[in-house]
C-alpha cells in the first residue's frame, strides 16, 4: 500500500514537472477560448447528471464535489 | 451537495461567456473552470467587467422510469451577478417534483405479499411473482445555492459557497470553499476544494431500528425519530492546456460520510434455508393490515470513505469537439466502478450543433449486499439489498440539439435513455430463487430544455 502511495506520488510529480514544457502562448488560444472547449461546457446539465447518477448508482463525484444533498440515496 | 454542484457550476457558465468575448488569458478561464468542477460554484473566470452584469441559466428536466417507477419533473435556475473587479455572485434554485414507485427491497414470491407502509399507517399488496414495490414515494425537492467569488492575488482565484435543501423527509445544509493558482504561463491549473454538510433524515413515520422487523399497521415501536449525517469532501485538480486543441483534467476526490447511512424505507426478505421463499408471518393478520411475511430493516455501516480519481479531456478537430472523460471509484464498502463518457460536438451551421453521447457505467457490489437474509444461519451485522449497491451496468445514450435564438440567446434540447442491468452473485441465491428474476432492472428517459442568457 505504502509503495503504491510513493507511486502515485512520483508519477504526480513527473507529471506536473512534465506540465511546464506544455502549453500554448497567449495568442494561441483561440480554439482553447471557445465556450464548447470549456471542461464543463454545460453547468446545468453537468449538475442535472450528477444528481441522477448520484440518486441511482453508489459512486458520486470526480468531476466535483459528488451529488447528494438529498435523501434520494 | 447536488445543490453545491449547481452552484458550482454558475462559475463554468461565466466561464465560459468570458472566454467567448475576451481571450486573453484562457488559462484564467482554466483556473475558473477547475474551480467550478471542483465543486460549488467556484470561481468562473472572470475578467474585469467595465459594468456589472447578469446571467441567466434555467433549465427544465423530465426524468421518468418505465414500470409506474420513479418520476421527476425538475426546475433549476442559475442567477449570476458580475460585479466590477472580477467579483461575483450567483444564487441556484433547484425545485424537484417525485412521484412513483421504488423497490422496497423485498424478494420476489410466487404469492401476493403485503407490506405495512412506511408511515405505518396503512399497508399495500403486491401481485404474486412481482417485484416489491413502495408506491408511496412522494417529494418536493427545493434546493438553494449561494456562491461567491473573487480573485486572490494575481493568478489565484477564490471561491465561497453554501448550499441546503429541503424536501419532506430530509434536510441538507453544507458549506464549502475552493482555490484555484494558474502557473506555467497560466497552462497549467492547480486547485484544491473541501465541503462539508450536516444532513438530517426525518424519516416519514421515523426511522426503524436496524434489521428490526417490519411492524404490523399502527405499530411504530422500533421507529427512533430524525438522524443525522455529516459528509467532507475534498478534491484536488490540476488542468493542463497540451495544445492550441487538447486541453485535460485529472481530479483526486476524497469522501468521509459519517452518521445515519441507511436508507430508512429498505427492507430485506427474511428466508428458509432450503427453499429461499420468505418465511410467513408467525401470528394471524389484524384488522388493520401488517407484513405478509417476515422482512427486517436494513442496516449499512455508520461510516464510509469514498476515493475517486477523474480525467478529462476535450479535444478540437476542425471545429469538432471531442470530450471523453473516465471515472475510477473505490470505497471502503467495497464498492469499485468504472464510469467512461463520450461527447461529441459537431456544428451544423451558424450557432447550432448536434453532440451524441454515450456513456457506460459498472460497479461491484457493496460487501454487505444481500438479495435476502438467511435465517438458518445468524443475522450479518450489516445487510442491505437495495440495487443500487448492487453488481450492476448501466449504458446511457443520448442526442442534445443546441441552437442560438435569434436575439443571440443560447437553447438546447437533450434526449437521453438510461438503462441499468444487474445480477446477484450466484452464491447468494437460495433455492427457488435461482428460477426468478432477482434483480429490479431500470430503463429511463431523460429530457432537458435549456435556456441561456445574459443582459
Amino acid at each position: 500500500m505504502m509503495r503504491k502511495r510513493i507511486l502515485s506520488a512520483v508519477l504526480l510529480l513527473a507529471m506536473c514537472a512534465g506540465c511546464s514544457s506544455m502549453g500554448v502562448e497567449p495568442w494561441d488560444r483561440d480554439v482553447l477560448a471557445r465556450e464548447d472547449m470549456q471542461l464543463i461546457s454545460d453547468p446545468l446539465e453537468a449538475a442535472t447528471d450528477d444528481h441522477i447518477y448520484f440518486s441511482k448508482e453508489a459512486s458520486s463525484g470526480g468531476r466535483g464535489f459528488g451529488g447528494g444533498g438529498c435523501g434520494c440515496n | 451537495m447536488a445543490a453545491a454542484l449547481v452552484a458550482a457550476d454558475a462559475g463554468a457558465i461565466e466561464m465560459s461567456k468570458y472566454s467567448r468575448k475576451n481571450d486573453r488569458s484562457v488559462s484564467v478561464t482554466l483556473a475558473a473552470a477547475t474551480c467550478a468542477l471542483l465543486g460549488t460554484g467556484v470561481p468562473a473566470p472572470v475578467d474585469a467587467q467595465e459594468e456589472p452584469k447578469w446571467d441567466f441559466n434555467t433549465s427544465l428536466l423530465y426524468y421518468g422510469e418505465d414500470g409506474d417507477r420513479v418520476q421527476d419533473a425538475s426546475f433549476k435556475s442559475i442567477i449570476r451577478r458580475l460585479f466590477v473587479d472580477d467579483r461575483s455572485l450567483s444564487v441556484g434554485i433547484t425545485v424537484d417534483t417525485l412521484t412513483g414507485a421504488t423497490p422496497s427491497g423485498a424478494i420476489r414470491q410466487d404469492t401476493a405479499q403485503t407490506f405495512t407502509r412506511p408511515s405505518g399507517n396503512s399497508a399495500y399488496s403486491v401481485p404474486a411473482g412481482d417485484l416489491p414495490l413502495d408506491d408511496t414515494f412522494r417529494d418536493t425537492r427545493v434546493a438553494l445555492t449561494a456562491n461567491w467569488q473573487q480573485p486572490a492575488g494575481e493568478k489565484g482565484l477564490l471561491g465561497l459557497g453554501m448550499s441546503t435543501s429541503k424536501e419532506y423527509d430530509y434536510f441538507h445544509l453544507g458549506l464549502n470553499a475552493n482555490y484555484a493558482h494558474d502557473f506555467n504561463n497560466r497552462n497549467t491549473t492547480l486547485s484544491a476544494g473541501i465541503a462539508m454538510a450536516r444532513d438530517s433524515i426525518e424519516s416519514v413515520g421515523g426511522a426503524p431500528t436496524p434489521l428490526s422487523a417490519m411492524l404490523d399497521v399502527g405499530d411504530v415501536s422500533n421507529r427512533n425519530g430524525d438522524q443525522d449525517k455529516d459528509v467532507m469532501d475534498i478534491v484536488l485538480g490540476v488542468s493542463q492546456v497540451i495544445s492550441r486543441d487538447l486541453v485535460m483534467q485529472v481530479n483526486y476526490s476524497y469522501s468521509y460520510s459519517d452518521g445515519y447511512l441507511n436508507n430508512p424505507y429498505k427492507v430485506l426478505s427474511l428466508v428458509d434455508g432450503d427453499t429461499g421463499d420468505t418465511l410467513p408471518r408467525t401470528t394471524p393478520l389484524p384488522p388493520d393490515g401488517g407484513p405478509s411475511g417476515q422482512f427486517l430493516f436494513e442496516n449499512r455501516p455508520d461510516e464510509r470513505t469514498q476515493h475517486s480519481l477523474y480525467t478529462q479531456a476535450k479535444y478540437n478537430m476542425d471545429g469538432k469537439v471531442l470530450d471523453l472523460s473516465y471515472r475510477y471509484m473505490t470505497d471502503d464498502w467495497e464498492i469499485d466502478s468504472h464510469t467512461v463518457d463520450v461527447r461529441y460536438r459537431w456544428p451544423i451551421g451558424s450557432g447550432s450543433y448536434l453532440e451524441p453521447r454515450l456513456r457506460f457505467y459498472t460497479q461491484s457490489e457493496a460487501d454487505f449486499y444481500r438479495l435476502s437474509l438467511d435465517s438458518a444461519q445468524d443475522l450479518p451485522a450489516f445487510a442491505s439489498s437495495d440495487y443500487r449497491l448492487g453488481n450492476f451496468d448501466a449504458i446511457t445514450a443520448g442526442l442534445k440539439y443546441g441552437w442560438k435564438t435569434r436575439n443571440g440567446n443560447d437553447m438546447s434540447l437533450r434526449v437521453e435513455w438510461y438503462t441499468q442491468s444487474g445480477t446477484v452473485p450466484g452464491e447468494q441465491l437460495i433455492g427457488n430463487q435461482a428460477g426468478r428474476d432477482n434483480y429490479p432492472d431500470l430503463n429511463a428517459l431523460i429530457v432537458q430544455f435549456s435556456y441561456r442568457f445574459s443582459r
